[in-house]
């Protein structure tokens, strides 16, 4: 609330607040810095949705019934142990130009191809995306597999008896019943994709010149290196209404849920 | 059907060794990376063995030239402490909420979960000042406290949905039997509350230990930044110096995975606590 409050504020964090009104709003919907920004942001929430999100449901689709499952799950969700810290300085180096991983895999493979991964726009958005996927796909996994292994055999066995392919199964029979877990799914990734700032802050600084920021990143950039803390709270009241406006549809079915239980 | 199914299983292990090598590239790359002195990265390409096994004198140096050992014990007593600290402070409201009943408890229950949903930069500049005003940024006491105000959303969940799973006969029969609300937290839900313990203690230690955020926010001293925050600070605008760097991260991820491995079974549990209730 104080939040709220000090967004109306033309403020550097020690002198007074000086009160501007609506002007630091309508500054950023003016700031080109902050338009990259948003537009950064809807890149992460899209790509969360497909890379971590449905890419932990096909995951948990495929070590099913799978022998060495457990093995399997195990390399997927160990990542999830590691700071964002530790995954962002690993994957700076994979993506690093003239050293990193990937490029070296390039050059092995005899192609002349060396992007500068981290510098470039988007590649830098969409490299820091496979990173957050790398750490994050466990969790949505294992969430799906404990959707998985609630549902029961007998319609799974009836369709496939009726004849029907392992994939019109999934889709009509396995998918329904997941819906649950799939929207707590969603919701927490586009949620989390909202907040993401250490990964961005190790491996780009939110750079070269912003172009890889999100909001939670120029909102701090704004408020604590450059102490327009007036500016920054506006940012912050900004992400946090779509964030909570993301988050009614959720908030509603626990309520609803607890409410019976009540 | 394993067998019936086996030859249409190929392209399904293929997709999950190619993924496992994904998973593991960045891994393996690392470790090689910390063993190798600077010289040898920059001289050879990411495959190539070291020429030398360079990873204690590439520890040495880090631990000398950023004191890295100040923020490990910082981090080590903020995770000890705020987690402590959560742990009493979520299991009795987690307890009050469930059995005692007071009057809006979901409406109170709901306002303290939203504190794990909404982004902290809401609230970031709103504490910041507070710290300020209240003399507590830059100190340890203050770190402490912003952790354990962190966590407890996120624990008071998980001793709730635990303590709705005792049965309220159990209580009642204690309640015969002449116990009070205090007595009956003590010898009827703790002696019970191991795995959510075990929960919050793994998940909140490693939270606190893994944070940047607030580290960068409310702190500026070497000896009260947390850990995340000083090799975060290591890696600077040019990249810094990777092999260092790669041995600081190895080394400063190993308690969260050694705490990993030990309560695994924990960790699943947890994840199902933190999304059914």
């Amino acid at each position: 609330m104080q939040n709220l409050y000090y967004s109306f504020f033309n403020w550097n964090g020690l002198g007074t607040p000086i009160f501007n009104g609506l002007k630091n709003y309508v500054t950023m919907f003016t700031d080109r810095v902050i338009g990259r920004s948003m537009l950064n942001t809807v890149i992460w929430v899209v790509f969360t949705l497909a890379l971590p999100a449905a890419g932990g449901l096909l995951v948990a689709v495929f070590v099913t019934g799978v022998r060495g499952a457990g093995f399997f799950k195990s390399i997927f969700f160990t990542p999830l142990t590691i700071s964002f810290v530790a995954t962002g300085v690993i994957w700076a180096y994979m993506f690093s130009r003239e050293l990193g991983v990937f490029n070296g895999l390039f050059a092995m493979a005899g192609l002349q191809w060396k992007p500068s991964w981290l510098t470039d726009v988007p590649q830098n958005t969409f490299a820091m995306i496979i990173a957050w996927t790398w750490q994050q796909l466990g969790s949505n996994m294992v969430m799906f597999l404990m959707g998985l292994g609630t549902i029961p055999r007998d319609p799974i066995e009836a369709c496939l008896i009726d004849g029907a392919s392992a994939w019109q199964t999934f889709v009509h029979v396995k998918l329904p019943m997941l819906r649950p877990i799939t929207t707590v799914v969603i919701t927490m990734a586009m949620v989390n994709s909202f907040k993401v700032f250490d990964i961005i802050w190790v491996m780009t600084r939110g750079g070269p010149y912003s172009s890889s920021e999100t909001l939670a990143v120029s909102m701090f950039r704004e408020t604590f290196t450059l102490f327009h803390m007036g500016y920054g709270a506006a940012i912050s009241v900004i992400l946090s209404a779509i964030v909570i406006v993301i988050s009614a549809a959720y908030i509603r079915r626990m309520t609803k849920r607890d409410l019976l239980y009540y | 059907m394993t067998i019936r199914l086996h030859p249409r299983k190929i392209p399904l292990y293929s997709v999950l060794i190619g993924l496992t090598i994904l998973w593991l590239l960045p891994v393996a790359s690392s470790f090689l990376v910390s063993f190798k002195s600077s010289e040898d990265f920059v001289s050879q390409t990411w495959a190539d063995l070291p020429t030398k096994f360079y990873f204690f004198t590439n520890l040495a140096t880090v631990l000398r030239e950023y004191r890295l050992q100040d923020n490990l014990a910082s981090s080590f007593l903020y995770a000890a402490v705020g987690t402590a600290v959560v742990i009493v402070a979520a299991s009795m409201a987690g307890f009050s909420i469930v059995r005692l009943r007071p009057k809006f408890n979901f409406l109170l229950f709901l306002v303290i979960y939203s504190g794990t949903l909404f982004p902290f930069q809401m609230y970031l500049i709103p504490v910041y000042r507070l710290f300020n005003t209240l003399g507590l940024y830059d100190t340890r006491g203050g770190m402490v406290l912003i952790y354990s105000a962190i966590c407890i959303p996120f624990s008071l969940f998980v001793y709730r949905g635990f303590y709705t799973t005792i049965p309220r006969e159990i209580e009642e029969a204690a309640k015969l039997d002449g116990c009070g609300p205090v007595r009956s937290f003590v010898s009827v839900f703790l002696p019970q509350s191991l795995p959510p313990t075990a929960v919050v203690a793994l998940f909140q230690a490693t939270w606190i230990w893994n944070d940047l955020l607030f580290g960068m926010v409310l702190s500026r001293a070497q000896n009260i930044r947390p850990i995340m925050v000083a090799v975060a600070t290591m890696t600077g605008y040019g990249g810094g110096n990777i092999p260092w760097i790669m041995t600081a991260v190895i080394f400063t991820s190993i308690p969260t995975i050694l705490l990993f491995i030990f309560l695994r079974r924990f960790f699943i549990k947890g994840m199902e606590m933190s999304i059914t209730t």
